[in-house]
């Protein structure tokens, strides 16, 4: 009897320990910081006083307008105050040297640096950082791009190029919406200076 | 007055209201703490695009499309935006044309619709985050969203509290992660191979003339082509409430 009370006090509190590590780990995860799991449901706000005010906000959806949109779309012909409207379709290539002109900016160590930040961004995925026409979009499926470093892209006009770049060519799409002019005029030095640096293919 | 064991009763009944009193406190007051509520917040949106995906590593499968790639007006608005329905099409015109996931995708792009896309990052409305300010001090898209391209899908990395900012605005050689190649940021100089830890430079401060109300301004470069982002070395940022809050 005296032996089998003193074995049953020694016997190990699991429930206790286990409670007490439950805790212990929901404690630590509200402290420690890195939450480890991933919701579907909205943060919880307890106290969200003019958090979300009525006001047009941009790329929100708004119910002032019957059509959801809080970002207008432009009246038909007018465009941004400080927007520059491209002026040519895509297939004006007869009047692109003389609308379009020579290129505004001198070569230098910045207007290459811009010009190749803006290549390996908004170019490269099709072009490729070598600008062998084999970006990695080209890899998954996309139509080859021909070199730029060829005969024939050599022979093109700044004026030429800066116009393939705003008004697109074939399957490329116009970037005039993406990139200022000057950023496009900074990618034609860019690629002017990598045609004289690499040899012709 | 009372048995000894009422006595004992209400001692222990004392002592477990005081230790729950305590873990209910703890767990109101840190459980609805931003890092719990807000962090790991990870919607289901409409199209399962894949960061990962788009814009992974290139030895991992991934095609390393920039940030700025599609988030473009970054470096000069307050607001990056998601791009629009065209943007996705530049590409996917030509590509998995017949996919029953960009269904949605072709559907927006042929009858002009934007796509409801659900917002991940969401600042109070009485916050106002410049997100052009922070691109030109070459602060890295990774410094408040974490590494958006090794996530699938993507979620809410940062706390994005107040005092989360001002952690980084008081010690920003902390917090900062400078520029990647992968987010497209324009630093000025030609771009250089990748390091992973490597640590941001400030730049130096300027001479404060005038009270400065915790704000202490660096050497802003002067304008080289019009239309061009300079980019600026980051600093300090200011602490003063008009500075978010106006």
């Amino acid at each position: 009897m005296e032996q089998q009370s003193t074995v049953k006090k020694k016997r190990f509190p699991l429930l206790r320990v286990l409670a007490g590590l439950a805790l212990a780990v929901l404690l630590g995860l509200i402290f420690g910081g890195e939450i480890p799991w991933f919701s579907d449901t909205p943060p919880i706000e307890i106290l969200n006083d003019m958090d979300d005010q009525f006001k047009v906000k941009p790329q929100v959806g708004s119910t002032f307008y019957a059509d959801r949109m809080a970002s207008r779309e432009l009246v038909p012909n007018t465009f941004p105050r400080n927007g520059v409207l491209y002026p040519l379709d895509k297939s004006d290539f007869e009047f692109v040297d003389s609308i379009i002109g020579a290129n505004p900016l001198q070569r230098t160590d910045f207007v290459l640096n811009r010009g190749q930040n803006r290549f390996e961004t908004m170019c490269a995925p099709c072009h490729g950082n070598d600008m062998h026409g084999e970006g990695t979009v080209v890899k998954k499926g996309f139509q080859q791009p021909p070199s730029l470093l060829a005969e024939n892209s050599r022979g093109l006009t700044d004026a030429h190029l800066f116009h393939i770049i705003s008004a697109g060519q074939n399957l490329m799409p116009g970037y005039a919406e993406k990139l200022p002019v000057n950023d496009r005029w900074t990618i034609v030095q860019y690629i002017r200076s990598m045609q004289e640096s690499k040899p012709v293919e | 007055m009372y048995t000894k064991a009422t006595d004992k009763l209400i001692k222990k009944a004392a002592i477990w209201l005081v230790a729950v009193i305590a873990v209910v406190f703890h767990i109101g007051y840190f459980g609805f703490h931003n890092r719990v509520t807000d962090v790991g917040y990870r919607p289901t949106q409409p199209v399962p695009f894949s960061h990962k995906l788009h814009a992974g590593d290139t030895t991992n499968g991934g095609l390393g499309i920039k940030c700025m790639y599609c988030h473009t007006t970054a470096e000069v608005s307050a607001h990056s935006p998601v791009p629009p329905t065209s943007t996705c099409m530049n590409c996917h015109i030509a590509i998995k044309t017949e996919s029953p996931r960009l269904q949605l995708v072709r559907d927006s792009y042929e009858k002009n619709i934007p796509i409801e896309w659900r917002r991940v990052h969401k600042l109070p409305d009485y916050v106002n985050f410049d997100h052009s300010r922070h691109i030109r001090a070459m602060i890295d898209c990774s410094s408040c969203h974490g590494k958006v391209e090794e996530m699938g899908v993507v979620s809410q990395a940062k706390m994005l509290t107040m005092g989360w900012c001002l952690d980084c605005h008081r010690n920003p050689e902390q917090f900062i992660v400078p520029a990647r190649p992968i987010s497209g940021i324009f630093t000025g100089v030609k771009a250089a191979a990748y390091q992973p830890n490597a640590k941001a430079e400030l730049g130096t401060p300027a001479p404060i003339t005038e009270p400065s109300f915790g704000y202490v301004p660096t050497d802003v470069p002067k304008q080289e082509v019009a239309g061009i982002p300079m980019p600026k070395k980051p600093g300090h940022g200011p602490e003063n409430c008009s500075a978010c809050h106006y």
